[in-house]
């Protein structure tokens, strides 16, 4: 265990940089961040695009988790090397003391979980240290409380939302009682309202029992109003108001409008009723709906309101057992599904892009050609698995696009991708929908939805609560709204002053 | 129905079914195998549910019959001749035996089934998981995984019946299709461990420490004193079988009656389960 009364700064690094291992000779250090010294008691957020070293300077800092290759400088955490050039014979973090000192939260919800029950993962890492059982009995109830677990203390982890997941992996990690918590995009695969209230319960560990927070994320608007130090890893787009990438896509709106007035309806939905189980609630009860064709069609809202299960129902994926849906484009139809793995067969990009040449009649020249138009020709060789999150979803609508279906269903295309990344995603599909393709997508992602779409309609309670033209849909919600200033929107009014 | 075991340590309700179960198995005698099956009727009772015990009867009594009329068949021993078949004598011997050996069958079928509804894979744990740490997280693990597994599966799949704009153009391509699931799913869970064993070392797996288990459930007094009450009439019980088979046989003719207050001990034993179940209900009886 650390000295309580140790002062030293929580996090301090001098000169930092780190080379990937490489064959032979020097090493070449790819990355270097800037000196940083983190005070106890901060609340701070590192920022920085995709790429940016955001993951392996928080790795550095964690000594289990330090990555394999070479470093230069030093980086120290409560006084203590965690990675670098130590002083000799200075003492480092045993794996004991590490774990108790300190505590590190991945991207990815699902994957950190390791236990079938709410409550055994909250003991895990106790069970690990070796804790009395009476003592850790006490550990699991108090951070059961303090963050509000108990009503699922004894859920299944699998059955829980996003959201609640990273809630139970924050609350393990606390029960060991770290005093400097690291957090690599610990939010980037919730949806809004889960983000909110994450981040509501990290302010708290932060206000409330001092603990020293350490944040990297895309996206530091969400985290602002409990941070007390930033961190830039490297200059990010300037945010802009709403108005501005409103008056920048005015005129493609209005010409769309007129585009959309005369397209004939691709998907028919009528009366569509669907359940998981005969025992079950239905999900969809009465949906009626008209995708036209060549537009963008974007269903947004909360968690539960299915629109997930209704895009995989206009998908054909899920038969409804009431009403009928008519797909005039059903034989030449792509889905991309919330996570891209699950469309990733191959070992290299290259062989990905290529798996369906044979399928769908196109050759090498246009699978290169679809690797440039993403930024993925640098990329031929790497695993799809080694790639960032943004870099994967480019690749799995790049393969999909290969296919040349007419008509595209996303879900949740833009789940952790950054500002810049979503512009250029968000300008894609709106190429594709000015090539003549129809595109449905779901998102919980208002500002994108803003952005992209021609018609959004709102699912909510099994129904449609209403479709209307983006323009419209947007001017009459008041209270379910994109920002009033993101950096999206500070994107899109730059890609309208260069048009 | 909740079992009636569920407020206490699991280890009031395997000590208690464990025990019934051994000595239902070991005392074949008609009085025992009487009390044994109405005591397994009565907790199937109350630890399943009257219908679910109902449902499994439908099988269990055509099968104990079976048992029962085959003995007297197969086994000429006895002296009290009830009917000739060609030159065959049934005699009653046998066919008590027989209804024993049905009864026995049964109680011990009934016990099983109660046993399985009582002790799921985390009672199971807390029972025997101080014993192997590491069994106890493999299996939770385990448990935590195929479910994941089983979803993802279908998310592959959705993407491939989603996706007619690249369908496989011959039959060989489709099923060439459905075996790559397996293979994605690999890849994806072998992603997901390198990500999980990262987790783990951050929260302290094999950081040196000897891992100890969480404990779930605490034996209070409450389950000291049932699990106390059991273990005494089980052990009396057994000590009263003992005495009463000392003297008893089925053949050539059914003897050696013991005294009444044999049997008590184990008549108790089977009463517990009804027992608590009782006290539970006079407890709720004036709510409802």
């Amino acid at each position: 265990m650390t000295n309580e009364h140790n002062t030293a700064p929580a996090v301090e690094t001098r000169g930092l940089a780190f080379a990937y291992p490489a064959g032979s000779g020097e090493p070449a250090f790819e990355i270097s961040w800037p000196d940083l010294r983190i005070d106890q008691g901060a609340f701070c957020v590192v920022v920085g695009s995709t790429g940016s070293g955001k993951t392996t300077l928080l790795r550095s800092l964690k000594p289990e988790l330090v990555p394999a290759g070479a470093y230069r400088g030093w980086a120290r955490v409560l006084g203590r090397v965690a990675s670098g050039e130590g002083v000799r014979g200075e003492q480092a973090f045993t794996a004991l003391e590490s774990a108790q000192s300190i505590g590190f939260v991945m991207q990815d919800p699902a994957a950190q979980i390791v236990c079938d029950t709410v409550w055994h993962e909250l003991a895990f890492g106790l069970e690990n240290v070796g804790m009395p059982q009476n003592e850790m009995r006490r550990r699991v109830a108090e951070v059961a409380h303090f963050f509000g677990i108990e009503p699922w203390v004894r859920k299944k982890t699998e059955d829980l939302s996003g959201g609640q997941k990273q809630i139970v992996n924050l609350a393990s990690v606390l029960a060991l009682r770290p005093r400097v918590l690291l957090l690599d995009e610990p939010t980037a695969q919730l949806d809004p309202n889960a983000v909110k209230q994450f981040l509501f319960l990290l302010g708290r560990v932060n206000r409330e029992l001092g603990i020293t927070v350490v944040v990297a994320t895309h996206s530091p608007e969400d985290v602002e109003a409990y941070a007390t130090q930033r961190i830039d890893l490297d200059a990010s787009g300037a945010p802009a108001p709403r108005e501005l990438a409103e008056a920048a896509l005015a005129p493609r709106w209005e010409a769309r409008a007129a585009a959309c007035a005369h397209a004939d309806a691709a998907i028919r939905v009528r009366d569509a009723h669907f359940r998981f189980d005969r025992r079950e609630p239905w999900v969809l009860r009465g949906i009626d709906l008209n995708i036209a064709r060549g537009c963008v069609h974007a269903l947004v809202g909360g968690n539960g309101c299915g629109k997930t299960t209704l895009l995989r129902c206009l998908a054909g994926v899920l038969k409804p057992q009431r009403g009928h849906i008519d797909n005039a484009l059903r034989y030449s139809q792509a889905l991309l599904p919330q996570d891209p793995k699950a469309l990733f067969v191959c070992d290299s990009v290259r062989e990905e892009l290529m798996e369906w040449s044979t399928r769908c009649g196109y050759g090498q020249r246009e699978a290169v050609a679809m690797a440039r138009r993403f930024g993925l020709e640098s990329l031929g060789v790497r695993h799809p698995y080694d790639l960032s999150g943004g870099q994967q979803q480019k690749l799995a609508l790049a393969k999909l696009l290969l296919a040349n279906p007419e008509v595209l269903f996303l879900d949740e295309p833009t789940k952790g991708l950054d500002p810049a990344s979503c512009a250029d995603f968000s300008r894609t599909v709106r190429e594709l929908a000015d090539e003549g393709k129809t595109i449905v997508f779901v998102t919980h992602d208002l500002d994108f939805a803003l952005v992209t779409a021609d018609f959004v309609s709102m699912p909510f309670d099994g129904e449609i609560a209403c479709t209307e033209p983006v323009q419209a849909f947007f001017a009459n919600n008041i209270v379910y709204r994109p920002n009033a200033e993101s950096r999206l929107f500070g994107e899109i009014a730059a890609e309208g002053g260069r048009a | 129905m909740t079992n009636v075991f569920h407020t206490y340590h699991p280890a009031v309700a395997f000590v208690f079914l464990a025990s019934a179960l051994a000595l239902s198995m070991a005392c074949l005698h008609p009085v025992f195998t009487a009390l044994s099956l109405a005591g397994a009727l009565a907790c199937s009772c109350v630890c399943r549910g009257g219908r679910a015990t109902l449902l499994s009867l439908r099988w269990i009594v055509p099968l104990c019959l079976v048992v029962a009329a085959a003995n007297p068949f197969f086994v000429a021993s006895g002296s009290t001749e009830l009917f000739r078949i060609g030159q065959r004598a049934i005699y009653a011997e046998a066919l008590l035996y027989g209804l024993c050996s049905g009864g026995m069958f049964a109680s011990v079928f009934l016990w099983f089934a109660s046993y399985s509804s009582c002790m799921d894979s985390e009672n199971s744990l807390a029972l025997f998981g101080n014993a192997a740490p590491v069994v106890t997280l493999m299996v939770s693990q385990v448990l935590r995984l195929v479910p994941q597994f089983v979803s993802r599966g279908r998310a592959i799949a959705d993407v491939q019946d989603g996706m007619s704009a690249a369908a496989p153009r011959t039959k060989k391509d489709a099923a060439q299709g459905r075996m790559r699931i397996v293979s994605v799913l690999m890849g994806w869970g072998m992603e997901d461990a390198l990500e999980r064993s990262c987790a783990m070392r951050a929260c302290g797996y094999d950081c040196g420490a000897r891992r100890t288990t969480y404990a779930r459930f605490r034996l209070g007094a409450s389950d000291t004193a049932v699990l106390a009450a059991v273990a005494a009439l089980a052990l009396a019980s057994a000590v009263c079988a003992w005495l009463a088979f000392s003297g008893f046989s089925f053949y050539p003719v059914v003897a050696g009656v013991a005294p009444f207050w044999l049997y008590l001990p184990y008549a108790l034993l089977m009463l517990v389960p009804p027992a608590l179940w009782l006290r539970d209900w006079l407890q709720w009886r004036s709510c409802e």
